[in-house]
């Protein structure tokens, strides 16, 4: 008997709350920093170039074989403007054949590539599974946006200078030892 | 009057309901899934029209444009005719339901004990759903809805006596109109809560959906129905159900007379008895997605040792204080107080049941 008005009680104090419901295609939910969806490659805005050289490094590592790399000579190196001696030439991932294992973006000496941390990763319905397969201005044009939200890992990100504005290792660390010791603080007036 | 000619008058005001009935019926299963989506804190139906509005409209095409399908070895006029048996008297009941003091299509002098017998009917089509299916599952649910119809139909019953005994007649007008400016459920409350409980057993809604159980029989006698037959036994509940609130609302809370009055005219007076149904139909709703279902014993024991003593109890005390001519608050406290021990008691067999070792729960083969 007190159950049944413990239940009620339940079920309206529930239909008092918000609903959790997003109306999905209208309106969305931030994906979190580190959501995998599918590999994109990186635009390099400093030097106006992708950041891939064409290693094939993911290519050899991918457990899938979704991706097929050619390099080739840098024409901008040649003219001076690069650092990079080979630069990618084209690039294709199959999309409908990656399972997001993430290994590319492990293994990636360039931190060239990084997965896909926007709704674009994940909607991809497409009515022709060859539609799948991504070129590289497909898969640059993500990265062109700027829209991808700091895809770096921390230590590494810093290493690019031509991304967004990053705070300077040092200032990082600084900002660390400072979070640090007022975390400690406290600490010390309890004790 | 719409019409001079009774005949036509009649005619009309049966059109207005066979027209309604459905329509109410589209825009309760729109509510109900609304209601469940805000209780479970969802949205519900959001897509079709502003708010999901049109969700019912988009329910009711696709349900008559499905394959209207019958099993192989399916007894033909048994099963295709069940359906209406049950939709049939859900309408024949709304013939003499007042909504208010002029809007009904026939009133009957016998209109409550009309109802009730009408509404007795649709146990038949629950019957031949299930025989008529050839599959053990409808058949399983057919025999549990006939068992649970008949217990509860005998409390429901009784409480609705207790009402006509105090408002000495069987007129649904003029049992509204006896309620004046007290309505029964101040001098009936026990004769309210079997009402209640025995409506909703009635209406196989959870907690009492025994007969329809997805988990236990697989949706009972519906079981193989598709299309326009599932929609027929849909329509029947939901209209059930409005009969059932409009029912609790006209005997108990004095329908469109209480608090307002007689005088008041249509315009206040249809709104009123709307108020009143819709918060019983959204109570409905609300203990369908709170409680879970019962046990079938649980749901057997509660209506034969519950249920019907305490709906004696209330004749009984109804008869007392009418014969003696004792005063109305006598007769409210010992409903009051009769429904406090119902629930006591209730409670505390619950209690028991939950104790394994009891002995009284082998013996009686109760546990509610």
């Amino acid at each position: 008997m007190l159950g049944v008005l413990k239940a009620i009680r339940t079920t309206v104090t529930a239909a008092l709350r918000k609903p959790v419901t997003v109306q999905y295609p209208s309106a969305k939910k931030e994906l979190p920093h580190r959501s995998r969806g599918l590999p994109v490659l990186l635009w390099d805005f400093e030097k106006d170039e992708p950041f891939c050289t064409g290693c094939q490094v993911c290519a050899r590592y991918c457990p899938v074989d979704c991706m097929t790399v050619t390099m080739k000579d840098n024409p901008l190196f040649a003219e001076g403007k690069s650092k990079r001696k080979k630069i990618i030439d084209r690039f294709y991932i199959d999309y409908a054949r990656c399972m997001r294992c993430d290994i590319c973006v492990e293994v990636c000496n360039f931190d060239a590539i990084v997965m896909n941390n926007t709704w674009e990763g994940v909607e991809l319905s497409r009515y022709d599974r060859g539609d799948l397969v991504m070129d590289m201005d497909q898969l640059l044009a993500q990265s062109k946006t700027g829209e991808l939200k700091d895809p770096f890992r921390e230590p590494m990100g810093i290493a690019h200078s031509g991304w967004a504005p990053k705070p300077a290792l040092s200032e990082v660390e600084g900002a660390r030892e400072e979070e640090a010791a007022a975390k400690e603080e406290p600490g010390e007036e309890q004790t | 009057m719409i019409a001079d000619n009774p005949w036509v008058d009649a005619l009309a005001r049966m059109g207005i309901i066979a027209v309604a009935v459905p329509v109410s019926v589209i825009i309760l299963t729109w509510v109900e899934r609304k209601v469940i989506g805000r209780l479970q804190m969802r949205l519900g139906p959001m897509r079709v029209g502003p708010y999901g509005t049109l969700q019912g409209i988009a329910d009711t095409i696709k349900l008559l444009t499905k394959e209207d399908l019958r099993p192989q070895t399916a007894d033909r006029w048994t099963f295709e005719l069940a359906p209406f048996v049950i939709v049939v008297p859900v309408f024949l009941a709304f013939v003499t339901l007042p909504f208010t003091a002029d809007l009904f299509v026939r009133n009957l002098t016998l209109g409550l004990f009309y109802i009730v017998a009408v509404s007795g009917l649709s146990i038949v089509g629950f019957v031949m759903a299930g025989w008529g299916s050839d599959n053990k599952y409808a058949l399983l649910g057919g025999v549990r809805a006939a068992a649970q119809f008949i217990s509860y139909e005998i409390p429901l019953v009784l409480a609705v006596v207790a009402v006509a005994m105090l408002g000495q007649s069987l007129n649904l007008v003029a049992l509204v109109e006896a309620q004046g400016r007290v309505p029964f459920i101040v001098w009936q409350p026990l004769a309210f809560f079997i009402f209640m409980v025995a409506g909703l057993a009635e209406l196989y809604r959870q907690p009492f959906d025994i007969p329809v159980a997805e988990s236990e029989v697989v949706g009972g006698p519906f079981v193989e129905y598709s299309g326009i037959r599932w929609t027929m036994f849909q329509m029947g509940e939901f209209a059930s159900m409005v009969i059932i609130s409009v029912l609790a609302s006209l005997l108990f809370l004095g329908g469109w007379n209480w608090p307002l009055g007689e005088e008041v005219g249509l315009a206040l007076q249809a709104p009123l008895i709307f108020v009143k149904t819709s918060f019983f139909i959204l109570l409905f709703m609300w203990l369908k997605f709170s409680l879970p279902r019962l046990r079938i014993d649980q749901m057997m024991a509660f209506c034969w040792q519950v249920l019907l003593p305490f709906a004696f109890l209330q004749i009984i005390i109804n008869g007392w204080v009418l014969v003696y001519g004792w005063p109305d608050w006598v007769m409210g406290l010992t409903s009051g107080l009769a429904t406090l021990t119902a629930g006591y008691l209730t409670y505390r067999g619950a209690r028991q049941g939950a104790e394994p070792a009891s002995p009284r729960l082998h013996r009686v083969g109760s546990a509610f």
